[in-house]
This record gives structure tokens, C-alpha cells and sequence, in this order.
């Protein structure tokens, strides 16, 4: 990384000018732009590495689903179910049930309305009014198992690969192996709901991987990262005096070890803060949008959990046209064990136009054939129920040998539906894979070997996959 | 022609094919494919480990068709010719071709099987790997640590740096014993000492005062991954961990010996019953993340449990990372599958326990009346919260009954409205529910002040089970030994053979040490281990142990992985000196203070941070392996912490108890944290000053909620053992040193100390560079100062301070999971008066202005390196 003092003259650089110019221009001036990004990006640890093999995603959304959104009630409707209702589940009984799943089940249909959508004709939750004007764009997947019915060890094993928190999140496998293209942001962002999901932090960890590749969460109000903006009463001008100041100490110090060179990374890092509270109000900021991209993203209308996902949705759009590597947005309260009609009704109604509006945007701007967008929660529900307070208020258990997931752009076979559930949907059953292949797939899609993309550990080559897993070919043409 | 094709040409053909079995293709089968496919777990029902095995084949039919490689599976699937490809794990674990054509050429030839080729697992290990195992040498050719260094420094021709610095000198070493900067009267003392015991004296200060148990203490605390709470769902508080965390720092400032130390840490209820110190010792086996929960299958619960105890007992004590052999044979260090699984039958029979234990002499339980007041007031507003929402169940239902009395209800249905609270609205019901939550954790918070120990026990203790409301334990005289069998891939649900308890075999294989049986009865499984870990002859426990001081103290080990002394692991720079060290840590009781003493006497640790000849390193030793000067490293985050709180005379004295809440980021006090179904209380810091500016070893550490300072300077892992902090450069660390309010208030209080204890503007930046860097400025120092103090004092005097903004109600909003609707809340306040910080706008622009430089150096690269 250059040592060259820019903090005293706190210009933006002319990166930063190209990222404000561009943000008006059209899809071809911007992706020249964000091409030209990636060419000149500084060196350093985050900078700009090759993919493992050509491949045309070039960066990521992950549209997490906290909680086990149910596939029978989205995009994977069991009809059998209907003839099934408040009939008695004989299920097999054995020491790896959790307490929730045991005692008297019953099947439960499913509340909801389905309809087709797009050419490819796939039915879905005929809540998803936008998303069905999208569905051509998108892979739906039915043949992905979990691992665990437990929330905290469930989202770990999306995240990280593990169980266990504490491993590094798939943004910092990404960004450990592909860089990022925008020095002055950091390469792995993370847009949470209301609450942490469950496990924490733990979530976005870079866990044994350089804290660079550490997800870094954007906070919905105030500063949006933490400590970003100088507290109350300090004025940019005195910030400045200080950080002349410190740089006049630094250096003299400097030259009293002059060997020791990460004084003068530590140095630059301050440069580098300055630069990311110079450029990331910019980027978070979404007064400046138009009425269409906002109406687009549902932001404004009646319903606030749809405007505060759509504005994470936008936000996530505007990250990575800024030259952000991997944004993962989180969408909770999917954990629908009563009332499912209700509760999974308001998720659905939260989520449809802000996704829509999301893969309308990156289209229109040209950039969805290299943006990858996954959309998953960490387990999927149970067809039966063990139908607490009556028969009114059923709702679905968890479920992890099936789940719903789609993904679309970067090269995903768009309008497709890849592997099938059993007629109930207890269990897939058709092109069955386990989560460690669809991170495999992922990396893959994003250029990446996921055996190659390792990292000595206590001894150990670490991989996402842990052991190694296979890309789920069918996913993309 | 030479002899050996001759040779070829001679034998007969069969013998040659025999030849390539043993000498290839059967090393690869045990060791690349047996793991999964052998006896013992033969996944897809695929057995490996015999030509019968092979023909019979597995789930997906025969693979082996002798004589036909191409249509033997065996072979497409090494090939990766088609769908299976092995070994699994993607290209880079796929076998070489050249034996991917020997196993063509192999089937081809007939598959000849030589019965009598067995190949010796322990037979197949470089010497050079299994340095660790062996015996320490017990002849030396130095009897130093300057003689090893110093003769690997002439060797290469490198000279060593001259002494460093008095005044550097003594910094050096009091960050390095107590994590705190030394005081500027201590800095003076010493530089004015020239009596030639002045250095050792210095030490031995040093490590007698409270500092010392404090920051080395913590040091072990990253090993075992110390927390105040057990982490996933509900991150529950483990109210009675901090008598083991003081445990800990009793044991380094009391030199406990380490072999005791490790006696009481993995069996002290077994081997000492009735000693209350050993018991609350057993707590480093359950330190680890830990839930159970109605969500969570009790078989899995508990199997991730062994998994993790038989990690960490194996990485702390014996520097063995044992976790890769859960699922295969180790690939790179001689432990097989099986071994893993009898070590971690020694823990089949430990079971959580929260028994009684009687404070002991020496524990602190001074602040346990305001604590518990404090708590206490929690619960009972919270209560009266609850009550409130059963009187409104009951009201509505009265009216719904159309009666005004509660006796005028027919049977039973007051008391089922109370219970059901079906007559409250959803809003309602989030919010008694959050009621519910808070209570369930004050009232699991009021068990940190009852003399109880976070402990376990071989078998249950009727009447003291500590896993929760799902986890039912047997009474004890019921209790049955759990069996453990190896579990194929790491598969519960498809166990292989069974196994007793025993220990890792290498141990004894390479060392000759012995190898005690390990009885299979429910009780003394873990005396016998932790004997046998803390005993001179175990080659590994004071190797591992020496070489985690001597990192400490140099920021590198000798060994540069500290929990990993297998193959994996870098070897050691100075293997003599490893042992030399670990035979004199034996000889000299086991006393961790002896080898602090020896290891920091020596020339080695009092060399300049300069090295004489940069060039000359940098072509002959550019890592600095060999020690020709002293490497300069960042302290750990929590030092930095403690320094900013020393520096600004705002360090409590206060030590032990349960953990105190320092002032942390404000958004992430504030951020809504999920517990299982509900909220938890906000975060608030500890109203008294003294309470939440404690050493940080005491703040409560919370596996779901670390203080961001503290992570972002590379805090340690609360789920992983953290054998050395990192010490990236991110530009969010200076957003926490410059921007964060913790600083900035410090800072100001640091100001206002120096203002009191120094008169001029000179004397004060003076004071100043003093307290932060144990040296006065340099005349340019004084100058820029000086310059920077003028400037900003006048610009503050045009920018008065804005005013101190009233604390605001927390609010917060859930997502119903029953019915998808938010619902918004304000939490709680906290009951006890807030005893503020010094805020701007109660001081001139004088002292803003010396805040000012006070920031900058709790910035600077001076204050976090040490040299």
C-alpha cells in the first residue's frame, strides 16, 4: 500500500470520483467503471486476486432468511398435504429427535394460495406478487439438507460450514480469496434485520482468517460503522489537527525504529479509516435515489418491514456497485411454529418487493449476469405439526432433510427448478446434496476451488467445506 | 541393462505384483481409504480392508473386477472417471496419477492380495515429525538460555543486539508481567539504579504484585476460552465461571506448580474430594460453548461436548490438535481414530454439576450486597411487570364471565386465565414473554453470589444437575457408563466399534513413558489422565507448557504453534533449548515464576528492539528466529484498555467477583439481542466507576456480546482455544481508538488528573508522555505538542462543548415468531444511579484541549508497541 501521506489533504481520491460520477450513468458506463475499478485497485491484503477459473460472478448477495422459512408454504406447495390435513403422523421414533418434535403429530396443509409464475410455470406462494415477475431469472433448488434442527448450530452451518461458531464466514472465504475491489470499503458487509441473528457475530466472523476478511455490519441508524463519525462536539477541522498531530508523532517515533514496518502499516491505516468516513456516508445514503428505485425496492409503502428490507435490499445494490465484494442481507422471523398463515404471511409480504426490486435493479443495470444472489434460510419447516393451542393456530416445525433456496445471476440456470421433496415434503429426494456442496457451488460460481481456497490452521489446511464437497453442476448452464 | 531392471526381469511375476501391493497400493487403501471404508465404519458399506471386502463391494455394487481396471470402481473412482470421485475432498486430495496407473496396472495384473502384508500405522512417521514424543534430552550442551541463543547466533555469524534501554527496559518488562505501564516514580527508580541486582529486584517486584496473577491469568484464559456465558440460543450466564477465572489467577500469583495446576484442572473432584479450590478447577473441562435447549437432540448435545473436551484437553496440555482423527485417522500425526475415541471415553462418565462450595479464603465476595441489591431490583420490577399482565388476564376474563369478583368465576378459570394469558393481545403476549425471559436470567444472574462451583463430576450428583430444563439425569446409584464407540466420518448416527478408555498411544510409542489402563469404571477415569499428562516423564506437558512462557514473552514460541507439536506444526527454532527449559521448568518444582525468572534474566530478553545490523538480519534471519534482538510486538487489546484506564488514573483497584460491565460502543450496548424467543435486557455498563473500570480480565465475558474494542484489536476466540492473538492492522481499530467514547472520556479524565498533578502547559504534555510512554518529550515532541495544545485550546474556546445528552429510553422492536407482527417495547432501565464520566462541557478549553493530546497518544504506534 502507497505510504504517501493523503490524510492531511483529505482529498477524495480519484477512485472516489469515479464511484460519485458513475452512480448516474448507464449500465455500460458503469461496469467499464467498475472494471476499471478492479484493474487499479491498490495492492495490500485485500486487493484484487485472479479467480481460480473464469467464471462470470464476480461478486455476491446473500439474502439470509433467519429463522427456517418452510418450502412447503414458498416455492415447494405439497398438495397431498390437503388430503393429509390433521391426519396422525406415524413418524419413526429415535434418540435423534429434538424435545420439539415429539409427541402427537399431525400433517397441516398449507394456508396459502399457489400460483404460477413466469414461463417457467413453477408454482409459488401467491403472496410473492413482484417475485412472480422475476422467476425467469431465478434457479430454485429442492434437493439441499441441512445438518441441524437448532437455530444458532443451523445458521453457523450456512454461514461457515461448521457448527461450531467460530469458523470463518463464507464473505471472508470470498474475500480471503478473491479480494475486494474498493480499498477504502471494507470487502465483506453484512446488512442485519432489527436483532443479531441467533449466534451472534459469530456469524460474520472471519474466525482463523485475518480480521480483514471479518464482516463488517452495517448499523440500520446512527453511524453505520461503529465509531465511524467523530464523536458529538468534535468538528472535522479539529479531527484533522489531532490525526496531523498523531501523524507528526507517529513519524517522529518512525524514525527511531526505522525497521520496524508495521508502524507504517498502522499508519496507513489510519489514512485508510479517514478515507472509508470520506466515502461511506455517500454509500449508505439513500435520500439521494429517485422515486422509481425506491418504489422499485418498496421503500415508502405502508408495510415498515418492507420498506426496511427493501432499504437493505438497495443498499445491498449500492455496496456493490461501490465495489463491495459480498453483502449478506438478513431477513428474520421466519420461525413460524404457530399461526403460520399469519406469521409466514407478513414475512412474505416483507421480502417479495424488496428481492424483486433487487433483481430488477441488477438487471437493468446490466449486472446480473455477474452478480450472484442466493436467497436461503438455514433449515426448512416440517410438513406435520404438534398442533399447540388447537387446531386453529398450526404452524411448521424445523426441518432440516429439506429446504427452500434459490439463487440467480452469475451464471445460475435461470428458470429452472433443480431437484425434487418427497410428496410431503419431509425429505428431498432428488439430486440430494448437503450444505458443503452448495458452498462448494457457490465458491465455484464465484471462480473459486473450494479445495484450493485453503488456510493452515492449527495444523490443519482449512477449506469452507471442511472436507472437501461437490459442485451441484446443475444449478447453472 | 542395469541390475536392478535385471533384477525385474528375474523374479517372477507374481512377486512383483505383490510387491506393488505392499509397497503402494496397500498404504494407500489403510491410509487414504480405510478411515471411511474400513472395518471399522466402512461408509456406502464399503469395506477396504480386504480383497473379499473389495469384491463384495460396497452399496454401489462390486469395486474390484480383477483384471479390469476400467470397470472396476475402485479404480474410475481414484481415476475420478465419472460421478464418485475419491478421496473426497476435491482435486487437491485426489491420489497423484502415477498411483492412480500403479493401481490400473495392479488390477490389471489380477489384484494380487499378500496376506501376509500388514502395514505398521506407527511405522509410517518421519523422525523429524515426531520430535515432541520423544524423551527430553537430559545432557546439554549449554546451561542457558543465552548459551542455546548465543551459540545458534555465532553459528550464523549474526550479532546480537546491544542491551536495550533502561527505560525501555523496565517498560518492556512490566507489559509484559502485568499488562500495565509502569508507573513514571517506577520508571524513574530504575533508570536511577545502577546497583547491578537492580533488574532482577525489578522482576521479582514485578511478579509478586497483583498485576502479574491478573495479566498472566488471562494469558490462559485465551487457551481454554474462558466466557461468562455458554453461547448459542440463549447464551446463558454460567453464574458461578468467575470463581474459576479467579482460580486461575490465584494459581500464577500463588506459582502454584504447573503439575498441580493441570491435577486439579482435569480431575481435582476425583482426585481431591472435599477441596473446594480443586473443584471449582473443573471448570476449564466444561469452558467451552455449551446449550441444550428443546430445539437441540440430547445425543448431539452431548456428543459435541466429548468432541470438544477431548480437543481441549488435548490441545491445551499436550499441544495435540486430535480433532481431525474424530472423523478419519490422523493424516499427519500418529493418532489413529481409535485413540481419539478412547481418549474421549476417559470423559464418558463427566457430568455437568453445579454443586455447593463454601467461598474460600482469598475469594472475593466484598461487592456481593450491592450486586445482589442490584439484581434484585431487577427481578422485582420485572415481576411486578408479569403481575401486572396476570391482573389484566383476569380482569378481561372477569368481564368476559360478566363478574366483578374474582371468587364469583366458576372453578379453576382465574387460574387458567393467569396461566394461559389467552385474554391478552399479541403486543401484550411479546412483551409478557420478554417479562418471562428477563426473569428466567435475573434469576440465573442472582446464582453468581451463592457459594456454588461451575464444576463437574464423574457421574451425577443427585439433586445437582446442571444442563437445564431438558437434560434429566439418573440418580446417581442408576447411573450407567456411557459406552462410546468410534463414530464413522464423525457419524453419531451410524456408531462403529466400540471402545474402552485409554490414552493416546504415540505417547508411549515414541517416548517409552508409560501407559496406564485406564479403569472403565464411572469414577477415575480423568485421575488417571490428568497423573499421567502432569508427570517429568510425559515428554509433551512441559514442552507445551515452556513454550507457551517463552512465547508471552517474546510474542513467538520457540515452537511458533503452541497448541500443535505434531507434524503439522512448525518445528522448534531451538529444540535444545525447548528441553533444556522444560527439564530445569521439572527440576525446579514445576514453578512457572523460576522460568519467568530465567527466561527474562538472560541477555536474550534485555536486547534492544534495534537489531545491529538491519541488513545483516534481513539476509541471514529475517523472521528473527534466532533472537539477535528483541522482537517489538502490539499488546493485546485488553492491555490497551487497562494502559488508556492506568494512564488516566481512572484503574480501579478492585479485583475478583463476578464479572463488571465495562463502558462499551453505545450502538452495540443498545443492540437488540436475540435470546431464544424473546429479547435480553439491554447491556448496561456498571453504574459505579469503580465496578466497570476494573482490569479487563474481569469485565463479563459474553460469548454473544464482546466489547467491540476489545475484538477489534484481535480479542480472543470465546469458542476456539486462541494460542497467540493476531495482531492485524484494520482500519476499524482506529475508529475505536479515536472516535470511541471510552476513549475520548479517559482521555479527558486523563487530562483532568494531569491538570491536578502539574501546573504549565509544558509540564502537564510533559506529565503527559510520562504516564503514556515512561519517558518525558524530546524537544520537537515538546514543540509539535505544544503547538497542537495552543491551536486547539483556541479552537474550543470557540466551540464550547455541546451539552451532556440525558440518557434516552432504550426501545426496542421484535418480530413476533407466532404472529409476523412487530411489536416495540422499552426496556428497562437500570435501578442504580449512573456515576457519570467527566464530560467536555464541564471543563474549560484548556483541558478539552489536553484531552486532545492525550488521544493522540493513547493513538500513537508508541503507546501500543512494546520495544
Amino acid at each position: 500500500m502507497s505510504t504517501k501521506s493523503r490524510l492531511l489533504t483529505a482529498m477524495p481520491t480519484r477512485r472516489d470520483l469515479l464511484y460519485r460520477a458513475g452512480m448516474g450513468l448507464g449500465s455500460v458506463a458503469l461496469k467499464a467503471l467498475l472494471a476499471s475499478q478492479e484493474a487499479q485497485a491498490a495492492d495490500g491484503v485485500l486487493a484484487p486476486k485472479p479467480p481460480h477459473h473464469a467464471t462470470k460472478a464476480k461478486r455476491c448477495i446473500f439474502l439470509l432468511m433467519e429463522g427456517g422459512p418452510s418450502h412447503i408454504d414458498t416455492f415447494d406447495p405439497k398438495p397431498k398435504l390437503s388430503s393429509l390435513h390433521m391426519t396422525k403422523f406415524q413418524k419413526e421414533r429415535n434418540k435423534f429427535e429434538a424435545n420439539m418434535n415429539t409427541g402427537e403429530r399431525y400433517f397441516v396443509r398449507s394456508p396459502f394460495e399457489f400460483r404460477r409464475a413466469g414461463q417457467m410455470g413453477i408454482e409459488i406462494n401467491s403472496l410473492f406478487e413482484k417475485f412472480a415477475g422475476v422467476v425467469d431469472d431465478v434457479c430454485f433448488y429442492r434437493g439441499l439438507r441441512a445438518e441441524s434442527v437448532n437455530h444458532p448450530t443451523a445458521l453457523y452451518h450456512l454461514n461457515t460450514g461448521t457448527q461450531f461458531g467460530g469458523d470463518p464466514a463464507v464473505g471472508s472465504w470470498v474475500s480471503y480469496g478473491l479480494g475486494t475491489f474498493n480499498q477504502n470499503l471494507p470487502s465483506f458487509v453484512v446488512l442485519p434485520d432489527l436483532a443479531y441473528p441467533q449466534g451472534g457475530a459469530a456469524n460474520w466472523s472471519a474466525g482463523f482468517l485475518p480480521a480483514h476478511y471479518q464482516g463488517t455490519p452495517l448499523r440500520p441508524a446512527g453511524s453505520p460503522v461503529l465509531d465511524m463519525a467523530p464523536p458529538p462536539g468534535t468538528s472535522m477541522e479539529q479531527q484533522k489537527a489531532d490525526l496531523a498531530y498523531l501523524s507528526e508523532l507517529n513519524k517522529l517515533h518512525h524514525q527511531r525504529h526505522p525497521e520496524h514496518s508495521e508502524l507504517l502499516a498502522r499508519m496507513e491505516s489510519y489514512e485508510l479509516a479517514f478515507r472509508m468516513q470520506a466515502e461511506m456516508p455517500g454509500v449508505v445514503d439513500l435520500s439521494k435515489e429517485s422515486a422509481a428505485t425506491l418504489s422499485m425496492y418498496g421503500i415508502g409503502g405502508p408495510d415498515k418491514d418492507a420498506d426496511a428490507f427493501g432499504r437493505r435490499c438497495l443498499l445491498a445494490r449500492k455496496l456493490i456497485t461501490s465495489g463491495v465484494r459480498f453483502v449478506q442481507v438478513m431477513a428474520s422471523g421466519w420461525d413460524s411454529h404457530d399461526y403460520i398463515e399469519k406469521a409466514h404471511g407478513a414475512r412474505i409480504r416483507a421480502v417479495d418487493q424488496g428481492i424483486a426490486g433487487l433483481l430488477k435493479d441488477l438487471k437493468r443495470m446490466g449486472l446480473l449476469d455477474e452478480t450472484l444472489v442466493v436467497w436461503a434460510g438455514e433449515f426448512g419447516r416440517s410438513p406435520d405439526n404438534g398442533i399447540r393451542q388447537g387446531g386453529q393456530a398450526w404452524g411448521r416445525d424445523h426441518n432440516a432433510t429439506a429446504m427452500p433456496i434459490w439463487l440467480a445471476g452469475g451464471g445460475v440456470h435461470a428458470g429452472r427448478i433443480v431437484g425434487a421433496t418427497d410428496e410431503v415434503g419431509l425429505a428431498s429426494a432428488e439430486t440430494v446434496h448437503p450444505i458443503k456442496d452448495f458452498h462448494v457451488t457457490l465458491l465455484h460460481l464465484l471462480g473459486l476451488d473450494d479445495s484450493k481456497l485453503r488456510y493452515l490452521h492449527a495444523g490443519r489446511e482449512k477449506q469452507l467445506s471442511q472436507t472437501g464437497g461437490q459442485v451441484i453442476r446443475e444449478l447453472f448452464a | 541393462m542395469n541390475i536392478l531392471a535385471l533384477m525385474m526381469l528375474m523374479v517372477p511375476p507374481l512377486a512383483a505384483e505383490e510387491s506393488v501391493f505392499r509397497s503402494i497400493i496397500q498404504p494407500v487403501l489403510q491410509k487414504d481409504c480405510e478411515g471411511c471404508h474400513g472395518p471399522a465404519q466402512a461408509l456406502s458399506k464399503l469395506d477396504l480392508s480386504s480383497r473379499e471386502g473389495l469384491l463384495r463391494g460396497g452399496q454401489r455394487g462390486p469395486a474390484l473386477v480383477p483384471g479390469k481396471a476400467e470397470a472396476s470402481l475402485l479404480y474410475r473412482a481414484i481415476a475420478a472417471d465419472g460421478d464418485l470421485k475419491m478421496p473426497p475432498g476435491g482435486t487437491s486430495n485426489r491420489l497423484p496419477p502415477e498411483t492412480v496407473a500403479a493401481f490400473k496396472r495392479w488390477i490389471e495384473a489380477g489384484a494380487v492380495w499378500d496376506q501376509t502384508a500388514k502395514l505398521d500405522v506407527w511405522g509410517n512417521y518421519k523422525q523429524v515429525d515426531l520430535w515432541a514424543f520423544r524423551p527430553l534430552k537430559k545432557i546439554f550442551a549449554h546451561l542457558s538460555v543465552d548459551g542455546f541463543i548465543n551459540a545458534k547466533l555465532a553459528e550464523k555469524k549474526l550479532s546480537p543486539a546491544p542491551a536495550a534501554e533502561r527505560r525501555l527496559l523496565i517498560r518492556r518488562a512490566t507489559l509484559d508481567l502485568t499488562g500495565l505501564p509502569p508507573s513514571p516514580a517506577e520508571v524513574e527508580a530504575f533508570a536511577a539504579d545502577r546497583s547491578k541486582e537492580a533488574y532482577a529486584k525489578l522482576i521479582d517486584r514485578l511478579l509478586a504484585s497483583r498485576g502479574y496473577g491478573e495479566r498472566w491469568g488471562r494469558h490462559w484464559l485465551d487457551v481454554v476460552r474462558y466466557a461468562d456465558t455458554g453461547g448459542y440460543s440463549n447464551d446463558f450466564e454460567r453464574p458461578n465461571a468467575w470463581r474459576y477465572r479467579d482460580y486461575v489467577i490465584r494459581a500464577f500469583q500463588n506459582d502454584k506448580p504447573y503439575d498441580q495446576f493441570i491435577r486439579e484442572q482435569v480431575a481435582g473432584d476425583e482426585l481431591y474430594p472435599g477441596n473446594g479450590e480443586a473443584l471449582i478447577a473443573t471448570g476449564f473441562l466444561r469452558a467451552g460453548p455449551w446449550e441444550h435447549t428443546g430445539m437441540s437432540v440430547e445425543a448431539v448435545t452431548r456428543q459435541m461436548f466429548l468432541d470438544d473436551v477431548t480437543h481441549s484437553v488435548s490441545a491445551t496440555f499436550l499441544g495435540l490438535t486430535a480433532g481431525c482423527a474424530r472423523c478419519h485417522d490422523h493424516k499427519f500425526d500418529p493418532i489413529p481414530t481409535k485413540d481419539y475415541y478412547r481418549m474421549q471415553a476417559i470423559f464418558a462418565t463427566t457430568e455437568f454439576v453445579r454443586p455447593s462450595a463454601p467461598f474460600l479464603p482469598g475469594e472475593h465476595t466484598h461487592n456481593f450486597d450491592a450486586g445482589r441489591a442490584n439484581l434484585k431490583a431487577k427481578l422485582d420490577r420485572t415481576k411486578q411487570q408479569m403481575d401486572e399482565f396476570d391482573r389484566t388476564a383476569l380482569e378481561r376474563t372477569m368481564k368476559q364471565h360478566g363478574v366483578t369478583r374474582t371468587e364469583d368465576l366458576p372453578a379453576g378459570v382465574a387460574e387458567k386465565a393467569k396461566r394461559s394469558k389467552a385474554a391478552l393481545n399479541g403486543s401484550e403476549m411479546e412483551e409478557f414473554k420478554l417479562f418471562q425471559k428477563h426473569m428466567q436470567l435475573y434469576r440465573e444472574s442472582m446464582d453468581r453470589f451463592e457459594p456454588k462451583a461451575f464444576a463437574v463430576s464423574s457421574g451425577p450428583l443427585d439433586g445437582a444437575t446442571d444442563g437445564g430444563p431438558n437434560l434429566k439425569y439418573p440418580l446417581r446409584s442408576a447411573y450407567q457408563a456411557q459406552d462410546v464407540a468410534i463414530l464413522p466420518g464423525g457419524n453419531l448416527q451410524s456408531p462403529g466399534e466400540k471402545v474402552t478408555p485409554g490414552l493416546f498411544h504415540l505417547v508411549h510409542r515414541y517416548s517409552g513413558y508409560g501407559e496406564p489402563e485406564i479403569p472403565t469404571t464411572v469414577g477415575n477415569r480423568r485421575a488417571v489422565l490428568a497423573q499421567w499428562m502432569a508427570h517429568p516423564d510425559n515428554p509433551l506437558t512441559a514442552r507445551v507448557m515452556v513454550n507457551r512462557i517463552w512465547q508471552y514473552h517474546f510474542g513467538k514460541g520457540i515452537a511458533t504453534d503452541s497448541n500443535n507439536f505434531g507434524k503439522m506444526g512448525r518445528k522448534p527454532s531451538h529444540p535444545e533449548l525447548l528441553d533444556w527449559l522444560a527439564a530445569k521448568f521439572i527440576q525446579q518444582g514445576w514453578s512457572v515464576k523460576a522460568l519467568h525468572r530465567e527466561i527474562m534474566l538472560s541477555a536474550a530478553y534485555q536486547r534492544s528492539s534495534a537489531a545491529l545490523d538491519p541488513k545483516q538480519v534481513e539476509r541471514i534471519d529475517p523472521t528473527n528466529d534466532l533472537l539477535s534482538y528483541f522482537p517489538p510486538h502490539r499488546v493485546e487489546s485488553e492491555v490497551i484498555r487497562d494502559s488508556i484506564l492506568a494512564v488516566a488514573g481512572e484503574l480501579s483497584p478492585d479485583a475478583g467477583g463476578p464479572g463488571t460491565f465495562p463502558q462499551i460502543n453505545k450502538d452495540v450496548a443498545k443492540q437488540p439481542q436475540h435470546r431464544m424467543g424473546s429479547l435480553a435486557p439491554v447491556y448496561r455498563p456498571s453504574a459505579l466507576k469503580r465496578e466497570r473500570n476494573r482490569r479487563s480480565i474481569y469485565s463479563f465475558q459474553q460469548r454473544s456480546l464482546v466489547d467491540p474494542m476489545i475484538e477489534v484489536f484481535n480479542g480472543a476466540s470465546m469458542d476456539f482455544s486462541c494460542e497467540r492473538r493476531e495482531t492485524s492492522v484494520v482500519p476499524t481499530q482506529a475508529f475505536s481508538l479515536l472516535n470511541g467514547q471510552f476513549v475520548q472520556d479517559m482521555a479527558l479524565a486523563a487530562a483532568a488528573r494531569i491538570e491536578r498533578e502539574a501546573t504549565t502547559a509544558e509540564s502537564r504534555i510533559s506529565r503527559a508522555f510520562s504516564l503514556a510512554f515512561g519517558r518525558a518529550p524530546t524537544g520537537p515532541e515538546l514543540t509539535l505538542s505544544l503547538r497542537h495544545y495552543e491551536q486547539s485550546k483556541a479552537h474550543h474556546k470557540g466551540h464550547p462543548a455541546p451539552a451532556r445528552v440525558p440518557p434516552q429510553p432504550v426501545v426496542h422492536m421484535i418480530t413476533s415468531e407466532l404472529t409476523g407482527e412487530q411489536h416495540r417495547f422499552v426496556q428497562q432501565e437500570d435501578p442504580a444511579t449512573f456515576e457519570e464520566n467527566l464530560h467536555p462541557s464541564q471543563v474549560g478549553p484548556g483541558t478539552r484541549a489536553l484531552a486532545g493530546i492525550l488521544l493522540a497518544l493513547f493513538n500513537s504506534n508508541e503507546f501500543v508497541y512494546v520495544y
